[in-house]
């Protein structure tokens, strides 16, 4: 067997195991499980498209989480603020869409449970239960949220194009504050800090290999997100292989030199933040979707640390490998969450399990600047290299 | 707001014409074979203060472009600016309330002073280090609950300065350490990227610290006590005060301003300890070993200063600044393990606005943004919108920077990792 | 047939004029030297032919195309390349990568297995072949030259700029670049050699310019422009055979 293919068979035998893995766990604890995996998956996506961004291209931005946002919220105010109704309510501000009413709910914040409503829920109380109203379709809504994604990422992509380095990192930063700053601002659009519910993501329920699941179930979500980590793992892959990945390397290693050799560096820089920033957009659309709220505190700075920890303890230059290590991360956080007591000291895990986490990337940055994992997958993919260049030098050295 | 159509087309108006002054400006002056480094932020400037009116005679005239010039355009911008605000929101208190503006200015000066002087210690670590600290805002943090805890909860007898003394003498020998353990190996090509790397471990310890206090102390607010009261004053009589009326927490002046007596506190203090740190770096050999390094790293190294304890001093140095800005500020605010972040980044816009590695540089940056901060909390209508808004106003003037002088107003140079000068 | 013609090029930086009116033509697969004192401007040059910087007036057009308007990445595609005083290689990228660059940038619709095939005959020719799939970091500074003019040999374009490809390279690599250049020169190509070894240029090269405080002071073939009284004066001082020879062993050094 060749050894340079045992990380793909573990590959996919890993893909293989999260595919079944649904249909024979049966244990008690399969609900709070398959939240973690569900998690993971979100976090893995975001980990992956972030080591494209920053360990592939170089790019150290601190703004996935802000992109993230960008998606979750696109979504949420979508499904919160459009409806479709079959007769003119005459109270919202309302187009004629073929035979159907587009309703625009007018933004009243979070007073309107006990003193006013909105314009919607007044033509409801008159027509009292005789008009259907239908919303939004959630997929449409994660599909507008993945495209505003990317145009913020090719806004802050030109935005961002003379900086490097630190600078590059302070102003992505910035940007997710002053997003996160917006949210919790506005508060008659977005509710502030009480956060924006959002609807399952499949609210009538879904029939799956000939099983109807109730619209809580977890099986469904956890394959919608699966498919989104294969899909974005196997666009990250693509890119990597074609010439996309050579350029954004080439750029990363110098700019100047890739220039030179005929590589349009702007378009590859601008592109990698629109591609990137589209998967983050994806993620927390369909993950808003998934714990049906969405509030500024998932966009502040430990979440964003939360990202870069899982990427470079995985291994920040390889996107497998970062999203291999926010899943398992993922899984040790809630793992650690356990509190216990030493005689009569309470030792509360909840915050000492990011402490133990934030030491370990210290510790992995410090003596294993590549990662955990990739050094294993450098093992196998790698050690033909060494030994390669030693047979010409040997046979150099033996006349 | 009572006509904000008029403010948002004035402001339209004024970024149309600012973003094509600095377009075109440059243009013109590359094309007609002139100096073109001032050329977006006058363009800009002049732009937004007089639309067409200032900008063809720029173009047809092309004078040579001074401080004088800029400073001018500047003020016209900001003077257009204010004008609009005061016309479209005739009501607001930054308009008809002449002591209400000059509270907040002296506030905003106040407040930018301590802004600068925590600023000063991420300039001094970049210009040695070449590493932007992310761990800067943890810094003042830890700064503050030493303070906290020493002058509130352990020891409610003793001065402050013990308290301010053990949370220098801590952060110093955090940073120190931190520095021998995590940094060395930037210095010596073992890491790929070292600029990266040094932005990811300082993360990393701000993301450890930030947890282990959240871990040790919890999650709850927490505020010390004030550190002295000022003495009863009032002058030139007790009977009509109107130079200087004090009570123990708040100063009056001229019976317009007033000052909170922590954030006058703290302000002194910091200016002391800067007069102090200028003669350490001007007058003592470390001091001047750790500028030759700034300058010249390997000349210095030639000269016999090694480099490698000048990036541990600088390091420890940097971090006890902000720590001693926190103390210093522990008894003006509410405390908490987060309340690192919003400092940090303004810091951060601090040090590019004044230029990289330049300590006038900080100061008058820090007091800027004390000052824009001041205006954006005090005539935002909408006051809980405006505290919400903190961190987007120092962006603004990052944003700002970055496109009109990229080399800060006092810097020198503009790169990445380059050492900055001071 | 290769044609660049540069044509009164100025550029000042400040107050500092740097270039004063150049102006040549290579006409054909030319070889030829660019010497000048340190600040003479070879850099600057060098610089508005690639792309990096702008002039403030002049033009160049190499084969019909203007390109001194242009970006980096565009001047590549017309056919212009170089290589960087201080080797710039991708250092962590394994070497045929390095070689993949500009082959995929400039996209001539060849094959993978043809680029692959074309980069192992090049690594071969640069005796490196056995280094190929190592990152370029692990290679000496000498064998990251080899990689540079290798990446160069892939990219394949009219004019080739070669800034320094001697300095800090072992004596054994010289006779490798030695043949590289005069290869690709057989090949139709033409190359433009700054470079401070006044042996090598003069072993090498059939033409000379001398640059001198941002204006072409010589034009002609080596044997003219040494004994040109201006170059004398202006570059080589007034004792040329020493100053010449501690020139070139400075730089060897």
């Amino acid at each position: 067997m060749n050894k340079k293919n045992i990380p793909q068979m573990a590959g996919a035998a890993l893909i293989a195991a999260f595919a079944i893995f649904p249909f024979v766990y049966s244990a008690n604890d399969y609900p709070y499980i398959m939240h973690i995996l569900i998690t993971g998956f979100f976090y893995a996506i975001l980990a992956s498209s972030w080591s494209m961004l920053a360990g592939y291209a170089g790019q150290f931005s601190f703004g996935h989480m802000g992109f993230m946002g960008i998606g979750a919220y696109t979504t949420a105010l979508f499904s919160h603020y459009l409806y479709l109704t079959p007769v003119p309510t005459n109270l919202c501000t309302e187009f004629p869409i073929g035979d159907m009413y587009l309703i625009i709910l007018d933004p009243i914040g979070i007073t309107s449970s006990t003193l006013t409503q909105d314009c919607l829920r007044q033509a409801l109380d008159i027509w009292d239960g005789s008009v259907q109203v239908t919303p939004m379709p959630v997929w449409l809504g994660i599909a507008l949220g993945t495209m505003m994604g990317g145009i913020f990422g090719l806004l802050i992509g030109l935005l961002v194009l003379p900086l490097r380095a630190a600078y590059l990192a302070l102003f992505t930063l910035g940007f997710s504050e002053i997003l996160r700053a917006t949210v919790s601002a506005e508060i008659a659009v977005t509710r502030g800090q009480a956060g924006i519910e959002l609807p399952y993501l499949f609210d009538n329920g879904i029939t799956l290999f000939g099983h109807q699941f109730d619209k809580t179930d977890k099986l469904p979500p956890y394959f919608a997100m699966f498919f989104l980590l294969l899909a974005c793992l196997g666009i990250l892959t693509w890119l990597a292989k074609s010439k996309f990945g050579l350029f954004v390397r080439a750029l990363r290693e110098d700019e100047d030199a890739a220039a030179a050799l005929g590589v349009n560096t702007v378009r590859y820089k601008v592109l990698v933040f629109v591609i990137t920033s589209m998967m983050a957009a994806a993620a927390g659309a369909m993950m808003a979707h998934y714990i049906r709220i969405i509030s500024p505190n998932n966009l502040i700075i430990l979440q964003m640390s939360l990202v870069v920890a899982m990427a470079v303890i995985g291994g920040v230059e390889h996107f497998v490998a970062a999203a291999l290590g926010a899943i398992l991360l993922e899984y040790m956080l809630e793992y650690l969450r356990n509190s216990f007591e030493i005689g009569p000291i309470v030792v509360d895990m909840t915050t000492w399990r990011l402490v133990v986490f934030g030491i370990l990337l210290m510790l992995t940055l410090r003596f294993s600047p590549k990662g955990l994992l990739v050094p294993m997958i450098d093992y196998f993919k790698r050690g033909h290299v060494r030994k390669e260049t030693m047979a010409k030098r040997n046979a150099e050295n033996t006349p | 707001m009572e006509f904000p159509v008029f403010f948002w087309a004035a402001l339209g108006w004024m970024m149309f014409w600012g973003v094509l002054g600095s377009i075109a400006t440059r243009y013109v002056y590359l094309h007609k074979d002139l100096d073109t480094s001032s050329t977006r932020l006058l363009g800009s400037m002049m732009g937004a203060a007089t639309g067409p009116i200032g900008l063809v005679p720029l173009w047809i005239k092309t004078p040579e472009i001074t401080t004088r010039l800029i400073i001018f355009a500047t003020l016209g911008t900001l003077g257009v600016f204010m004008t609009a605000f005061a016309l479209a929101d005739p009501g607001n208190l930054c308009v008809t309330n002449g002591s209400f503006v000059a509270s907040q200015i002296s506030n905003g000066v106040i407040i930018g002073i301590i802004y600068g002087f925590m600023a000063l210690g991420l300039t001094l670590i970049f210009s040695i280090l070449g590493v932007v600290s992310f761990a800067h805002g943890e810094f003042y943090m830890i700064g503050g609950m030493v303070t906290y805890f020493m002058t509130t909860v352990l020891f409610p007898e003793v001065t402050p300065i013990v308290g301010i003394a053990a949370a220098c003498i801590l952060t110093f020998m955090l940073g120190a350490l931190f520095e021998r353990l995590f940094l060395t190996p930037m210095y010596d090509g073992r890491v790929d990227r070292p600029v990266e790397y040094g932005i990811l471990i300082t993360f990393g310890l701000a993301f450890t610290l930030q947890y282990f206090v959240q871990a040790t102390v919890g999650a709850n607010p927490v505020k010390a006590k004030r550190f002295f009261d000022f003495p009863r004053l009032r002058l030139p009589s007790a009977e009509d005060p109107w130079l200087i009326k004090t009570s123990r927490g708040n100063m009056e002046l001229f019976e317009t301003i007033s000052i909170s007596n922590p954030r006058f506190t703290a302000a002194v203090m910091c200016i002391l300890v800067f007069i102090a740190l200028m003669y350490f770096l001007r007058h003592t050999w470390t001091g001047k070993a750790l500028r030759a390094v700034s300058q010249d790293r390997q000349a210095a190294a030639i000269a016999g200063i090694n480099p490698d304890r000048m990036n541990m001093l600088a390091f420890a140095l940097g971090s006890m600044i902000a720590a001693l800005a926190g103390a210093m500020l522990v008894q003006a605010f509410s405390w908490l393990p987060q309340v690192g972040a919003i400092p940090a980044l303004r810091s951060f816009v601090i040090v590019v606005l004044g230029g990289l590695g330049s300590i006038p540089g900080a100061f008058l940056g820090g007091i800027i943004v004390g000052l824009v901060e001041a205006a954006g909390t005090g005539c935002i209508p909408d006051p809980q919108k405006a505290a919400s808004y903190i961190p987007a106003y120092g962006m603004i003037v990052l944003t700002l920077t970055l496109l009109l002088r990229p080399t800060g107003l006092l810097g020198r140079k503009f790169a990445s990792g380059t050492h900055g000068k001071f | 047939m290769t044609n660049l013609v540069v044509h009164d090029l100025h550029k000042r930086f400040g107050g500092l004029q740097v270039l004063k009116g150049v102006e040549f033509e290579i006409n054909g697969a030319e070889l030829i030297g660019l010497i000048g004192p340190n600040g003479a401007g070879k850099t600057t040059l060098t610089n508005i032919l690639d792309g990096a910087i702008k002039p403030n007036s002049g033009t160049v057009y190499l084969n019909g195309v203007r390109i001194d308007q242009l970006a980096p990445y565009q001047v590549a595609k017309v056919g212009l390349g170089r290589t960087f005083q201080v080797t710039r290689s991708f250092r962590r990228m394994t070497v045929l990568e390095n070689l993949y660059v500009p082959a995929m940038a400039l996209d001539r619709g060849y094959s993978k297995a043809r680029i692959a095939e074309k980069a192992m005959e090049i690594l071969e020719f640069l005796t490196i072949d056995h280094l190929r799939n190592e990152y370029a970091q692990a290679l000496s500074g000498g064998q990251q030259k080899l990689l540079e003019l290798g990446r160069l040999l892939m990219h394949d374009p009219e004019v080739i700029i070669l800034d320094e490809p001697f300095a800090g390279v072992h004596p054994s690599l010289m006779e490798i670049i030695y043949n590289y250049i005069n290869r690709v020169n057989e090949s139709g190509k033409a190359i433009i050699l700054i470079s401070h070894q006044m042996d090598s240029i003069f072993t090498l090269c059939k033409r000379l310019l001398v640059l001198n405080g941002g204006v072409l002071i010589a034009d002609g073939p080596p044997d003219e422009v040494k004994r040109d009284p201006t170059v004398i004066e202006a570059y080589l001082g007034t004792d040329e055979d020493e100053d010449m020879h501690h020139d070139a062993q400075a730089s060897q050094a």
